[in-house]
């Protein structure tokens, strides 16, 4: 170790504080909430007064979705808009996805034929009775909604694959169903058009027609954010995510006060209505609906988006989305290819990263906190028992030297350990001793309180055992063994081998 | 199985016959006990002495009876009596303070407001989870908040305000430092940039708390347990103010260190308001038109540094208007404010001695002792209780504070079950050898609340052995075995009745560790020696620590332990002078009272690892004293005892002219050659030099000593807290038995001493 500093410096300069003029806070209106959470800190290497923005993930939402935005409509391409609403669509019924499996924690692989219950029932009553494209979106909502209640009924005996099979077979009846059903297209192997659209069907030829199209879909995307934050991060949720964390799952919830199918099952019937209204959305973009909806290959392709971005998470469900459309529709040129391509970033994803895209982080966090301790094992440069990375992370340098001064006395009381002295000991614990059994009774008498052993007295002068103080208010005493002895003097040195034998392993 | 447990509190500690003792009683997971009177005779439960012995009072008294669960509403405060609803603001209003922050990282915290927590109701200015400064408001339903931009540093004085407007919803809080090189943890050249001020809107309207405005707490309730204090505050606030109106933020700059902008003013505390001859009360004085004064709850403490404390004065008494601080903790308790469970009323004729509620319930048992003293004085011996030395210990704990506890003991802990469980919720508050959580000093402490360590059986944890209370029953269960006809009496009876106590009797004996002595006190005792009393002082580093009690509340006790002494913490600078009293607090020698003046003997060493005999000093052979040592063979004696094996050890005194032994005092015995586990005392120590502990140093002793005063007084000094745990040895019968014995006999009888003709110069050797 020829060079052992450290230290880092910042590259992009903190924000300035200016403390002697008033700091306005503004609020999104009507809520408490800032959008970005600036806190103002003293920075521990200098005292100097910083602003930093804890949680980053609201500015990384902005950038994130203001590039969503615009950039189809800088670029104005019909290619790029089409892309781009693919990603707000597929993003969309991936938000609610993990809605039905991260919060609700039902394994359903019928969301997609959800979207397309919603989209194909909106398009047949609008084909049928002329019905306008908002009164479709409430259509689908209601069929979506519907659908839910359906595949929710078997929830209540089935969990797990069981269960994931039979959704998938939900998908595979309904595919069927239309094929067979000429209303619904079935001739036209389940082409069904002629439906109402937000942009009439000749303006989709214009930018300007394009651009408000695509514009919709990402209203779309940004009304499912909404409701997956408000469903997440509302009671309900919370308390679905403590309990299934929880071992004991439902007793834990039912503790606590929820009724955790109910809870389950009302998350899993909003989103269910979501994706309803979300197909019915697709229908007045597309015009229509199409069988790609219930078909598995597509259903797959919804999978691996959400496995790359991380399960559970919105921010996952969008990126995920971004990736795997982006692949499969931008290099087309490549043919099946991409689609190798998508399957191996899935397989990469569940091979060596914990959750996705999203878990990554955490992941690194802790495999710098593996290297760290391997680093810490392995080096011998040590300056007071630590390492120079070590010294930033102890607030009181008083700790250092302190530690030092005790390696080194241990050092030395360790070679004073003899079996004349723990006879010494035995023999009278109490009163004056030799020199290097005082020191070593010093050093043991002046720990500090955490793990301090003591003695306890079970019955005066009949029974004594040997515990260890908490040191922590409220936290018991912790019994060492299940020892006792009849007077005091064998008790205080059963305290004393204790020690002697921590002070051996201890270097 | 719930665990059953059973403890509680009297009154007073004294009572006389014909008056009632009431009792406090808290029960865990049971409704009725059986409860006796009984007389404490032994407590020190040691096979080599006597053992445990009580003695059932019959009386109609004894019988089951109804207990139940009380709780305690620990923690500071100042309380706003407001009938007219001054301070139930619902509109605009601004709030300005000084606070001094000692865990702003602990969780929320209130500092001035009106603000309950089950109603989701009121305003507050407090600190938030993060340590910074924040104003919240609640509607009822939801509450709204405003927070600083940086956390608050501890230890240090700041300016804080928060105005609201309700018209706009617009909120402005401000805070900034106030640092001088003397008032805080840091100075100046440490770069805290701690000025902040916000703007924000907040979304709410204020509903009104239906819970008193109040200084460091919120209110709350919850069912069972009724009503009590929150979101409690640790540190110091110093003057404050509430305005019915929001100030610019101009106007708000402009008021720190500057009286209150009349326009709008509700209330205005001026907390150096108060300082008198005597210290202070525990009013807090609203100068405003409204006059709504606060009233402190469980004792928060004053006669503290204030913001502007320039480090000139260390004492209130110059420049009050520098001691604006006013301490709160989350953890005091000066009264525990319980209902009385039951009452007793003295019968006549009952023998003046300690005594106890027995209360069992299944295997849980408990005494809560009392003291019963003679109504019309007939006995010639008075043994006098320390129960200020008592109540300095009540529920100490250093074991599990002070990492060094084991190192003063020298040897490991010894944890009772009590003591353990104790400390998983420290609800009776603390002892004056303990800290607040914050790390202060604890130095009020109180009998209105269980003394878990006040009880025949205890045993302390540091020492190993009996302490105080229980110990001090070994001299009076050997008074009453030796047939001695004695009566007691506590400190409590002397602080109240004076000389008036103690002219009725030919001598008194102390307790074995008579520490903690109020001015008063100690003036009796003089007066009572020189006017022909005889005190046998039987204990060790006794008369040491100056006390204070405010007049007409002797339950309540304060210590401010100073710049020397075996001290458990020391006064913060600036802070030595007692609130209730106006006095130096310290140690006595200090003050230019060293114990040696008054007893011969002064503390000098304490050890715990062993007690030993002492020999006889040359004086002790002259015939003016030689009667002491009746039938005591040889030159060694008290080589045994319930304390570690002796007479002389524990903490013990020394003779010392230059301290204030009278000149004429004779060392009778004195124990030297201790371990080094019994160093020289501090206050001895000018420089700090290698050789200071009992192998090395010849100032670790124990000394005897005996001195006649005028009008037939004497004192005795036994020099040791062993001594008293030596007499019940072998049945009683022993040399430190005998001596005891020799002294009271010869002190009991009026009229002039043993040996008083002994005056001349030995003229030839034989
Ligand atoms: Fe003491």
């Amino acid at each position: 170790m020829s060079n052992s500093s450290v230290g880092r410096r910042r590259l992009i300069p903190r924000w300035r504080v200016k403390s002697s003029s008033l700091s306005r806070r503004f609020r999104v209106p009507g809520t408490k909430r800032s959008l970005l959470r600036f806190e103002g800190r003293y920075n521990p290497k200098t005292l100097q007064r910083e602003l930093i923005l804890r949680d980053k993930k609201p500015l990384f939402w902005l950038i994130g979705l203001f590039a969503l935005a615009f950039i189809p409509i800088a670029i104005g391409q019909q290619l790029v808009f089409s892309i781009f609403g693919s990603i707000c669509f597929f993003a969309a019924v991936n938000v609610f996805w993990t809605l039905i499996i991260g919060t609700a924690g039902l394994q359903s692989f019928a969301s997609l034929a959800t979207v397309g219950v919603g989209a194909y029932a909106a398009t047949y009553l609008s084909i049928t009775y002329g019905i306008s494209w908002p009164v479709m979106l409430v259509i689908g909502t209601a069929f979506g909604g519907l659908m839910g209640l359906i595949i929710s009924i078997p929830a209540r005996r089935l969990d797990g694959l069981y269960y994931a099979l039979l959704t998938i077979g939900i998908s595979e009846f309904c595919r069927n169903y239309i094929t067979q059903s000429d209303a619904l297209g079935g001739q036209f192997n389940g082409a069904l058009f002629g439906a109402d659209r937000i942009v009439p069907e000749e303006a989709m030829q214009t930018t300007t027609g394009q651009t408000i199209a695509y514009l919709t879909s990402f209203v779309v995307l940004l009304i499912s954010l909404a409701i997956f934050r408000v469903v997440s991060g509302g009671r309900i949720g919370i308390l679905l995510r403590t309990a299934q964390s929880s071992k004991e799952d439902e007793s834990f919830a039912s503790a606590i006060g929820i009724d955790f199918q109910r809870a389950r099952l009302l998350v899993f019937l909003i989103a269910s209505a979501a994706l309803g209204f979300v197909g019915a959305f697709y229908a007045t973009n597309q015009g229509g609906a199409s069988l790609s909806l219930f078909s598995l290959d597509q259903m797959l392709l919804l999978l691996a988006m959400i496995v790359i971005g991380g399960l559970g998470k919105a921010e996952g469900a969008v990126v995920g989305t971004v990736i795997v459309v982006f692949l499969n529709q931008w290099f087309t040129s490549w043919g099946p290819w991409r689609i190798v391509l998508v399957g191996i970033l899935m397989l990469a994803s569940v091979l060596y990263t914990r959750n996705g895209l999203f878990g990554l982080r955490q992941q690194l966090i802790e495999i710098r906190e593996r290297r760290k301790a391997l680093s810490r094992a392995t080096r011998t440069t040590r300056y007071g028992a630590f390492l120079p990375e070590q010294g930033p992370e102890i607030p009181d340098k008083g700790v250092i030297a302190e530690r030092e001064f005790e390696r080194a006395i241990r050092d030395q009381l360790r070679d004073w350990i003899t079996p004349e002295i723990i006879e010494e000991h035995r023999l009278s614990p109490m009163g004056q001793h030799s020199d290097h059994l005082e020191r070593i009774l010093n050093y043991f008498r002046k720990q500090p309180i955490s793990n301090k052993y003591v003695v306890y007295c079970e019955e005066s002068y009949k029974a004594y055992r040997v515990v260890a103080l908490s040191g922590i208010p409220g936290v018991p005493p912790r019994s060492v063994d299940d020892k006792t002895y009849s007077n005091l003097d064998e008790a205080y040195h059963a305290v004393f081998l204790r020690r002697i034998n921590d002070l051996k392993s201890q270097h | 199985m719930a665990q059953v447990s059973v403890t509680g509190y009297t009154d007073k500690p004294s009572v006389v016959e014909g008056e009632t003792v009431s009792f406090y009683v808290t029960a865990d997971n049971a409704t009725e006990a059986q409860v006796d009177i009984v007389r404490l005779i032994h407590g020190d439960e040691n096979p080599e002495g006597p053992g445990f012995i009580e003695e059932v009072v019959s009386s109609d008294f004894s019988g089951v009876k109804q207990v139940k669960k009380q709780f305690v509403d620990l923690g500071n405060a100042i309380r706003v009596p407001d009938s007219s609803g001054k301070l139930a603001l619902t509109d605009s209003l601004t709030i300005a303070t000084y606070v001094y922050a000692t865990t702003p990282e602990k969780g929320r915290q209130v500092l001035l407001g009106k603000f309950s927590l089950h109603e989701t109701a009121g305003y507050a200015l407090g600190i938030d989870h993060a340590g910074r400064l924040a104003f919240w408001i609640a509607d009822g339903s939801d509450t709204d908040e405003i927070v600083s931009q940086v956390p608050m540093a501890h230890h240090t004085w700041y300016f804080v305000a928060a105005s609201f407007d309700a018209k706009s919803g617009k909120a402005v809080l401000h805070q900034e430092a106030i640092v001088n090189p003397y008032n805080g943890r840091l100075g100046r050249v440490a770069p805290f940039d701690h000025l902040s001020s916000v703007e924000q809107s907040l979304k709410l309207k204020i509903k009104s708390a239906t819970t008193d405005f109040m200084w460091a707490a919120a209110g709350n309730s919850a069912t069972v347990r009724g009503a009590f204090k929150d979101l409690l505050f640790n540190g110091k606030i110093d003057r404050s103010y509430v305005w019915n109106r929001a100030l610019s933020l101009a106007e708000i700059k402009s008021q720190c260190g500057q009286s209150p902008i009349a326009d709008g003013l509700v209330a205005g505390w001026d907390t150096t308001i108060g300082y008198g001859e005597n210290g202070i009360d525990d009013i807090v004085v609203d100068v405003s038109a409204n006059q709504l004064n606060g009233i402190g709850v469980q004792r928060p403490i004053r006669a503290m540094t204030g913001y502007n404390w320039s480090g000139k004065h260390d004492d209130w008494r110059v420049a009050p208007q520098e001691y604006g601080g006013i301490s709160f903790h989350e953890d005091s308790v000066v009264d525990c404010q319980w209902d009385v469970t039951f009452s007793w009323t003295i019968p006549e004729g009952l023998k003046s001695a300690a005594y106890a509620a027995r209360i069992r319930i299944g295997e849980a048992e408990d005494h809560i002792p009392f003291f019963v003293r003679a109504a019309k004085p007939k006995a010639r011996i008075l043994y006098l209780f320390p129960t200020s030395s008592y109540l300095a210990y009540a529920n100490e704990m250093i074991v599990h504070h002070v990492p060094v506890a084991q190192a003063i003991g020298s040897h490991p802990a010894v944890l009772t079950k009590t003591e353990a469980d104790y400390f998983q919720d420290p609800k009776y508050g603390r002892s004056t050898y303990d800290h607040y959580t914050d790390g202060e000093g604890v130095c009020y402490t109180s009998w209105l609340r269980p003394i878990l360590n006040m009880r025949p059986k205890w045993r302390s944890s540091a020492i190993g052995t009996t302490w105080q209370f229980p110990r001090d029953l070994s001299a009076t269960a050997w008074l009453e075995h030796q047939g001695y006809d004695f009566e007691v009496a506590t400190d409590h009876d002397l602080m109240r009745d004076g000389l008036d106590l103690l002219k009725n009797y030919s001598v008194i004996l102390t307790g074995s560790h008579p520490e903690y002595w109020n001015e008063f006190g100690l003036n009796v005792m003089e007066e009572y020696i020189s006017t022909g009393g005889r005190l046998m002082y039987m204990g060790g580093n006794g008369f040491y620590w100056v006390i204070s009690y405010r007049d007409g509340e002797p339950e309540i006790m304060e210590v401010r332990k100073g710049e020397a002494g075996m001290r458990a913490w020391q006064a913060e600078p600036g802070e030595y002078y007692h609130a209730t009293s106006a006095e130096r607090g310290g140690i006595w020698r200090n003050r230019g009272r060293a114990p040696q003046k008054l007893t011969g003997v002064g503390f000098t060493t304490q050890g715990f690892d062993a007690c030993h005999p002492y020999f006889r000093m040359p004086d002790s052979y002259h015939k003016s004293v030689s009667w002491i040592f009746d039938g005591v063979e040889g030159e060694k004696f008290g080589d045994h005892g319930l304390a570690l094996g002796g007479a002389a050890g524990l903490e013990t005194e020394r003779y010392d002219l230059l301290l204030g032994t009278p000149p004429h005092t004779k060392l009778l015995g004195s124990s030297t050659n201790w371990s080094d586990n019994y160093p020289g005392v501090h206050e001895d120590i000018m420089f700090h030099h290698p050789g200071l502990l009992g192998t090395q140093n010849p100032a670790v002793r124990a000394d005897m000593t005996y001195f006649t005063a005028g009008n037939n007084g004497a004192v005795f000094s036994t020099g040791s807290i062993a001594w008293t745990s030596s007499l019940p040895s072998f049945g009683y019968e022993n040399d430190v038995s005998r001596i005891t014995k020799n002294i009271l006999d010869a002190f009991s009888k009026p009229g002039e001493l043993p040996g008083g003709a002994w005056t001349e110069d030995e003229k030839s050797w034989r």
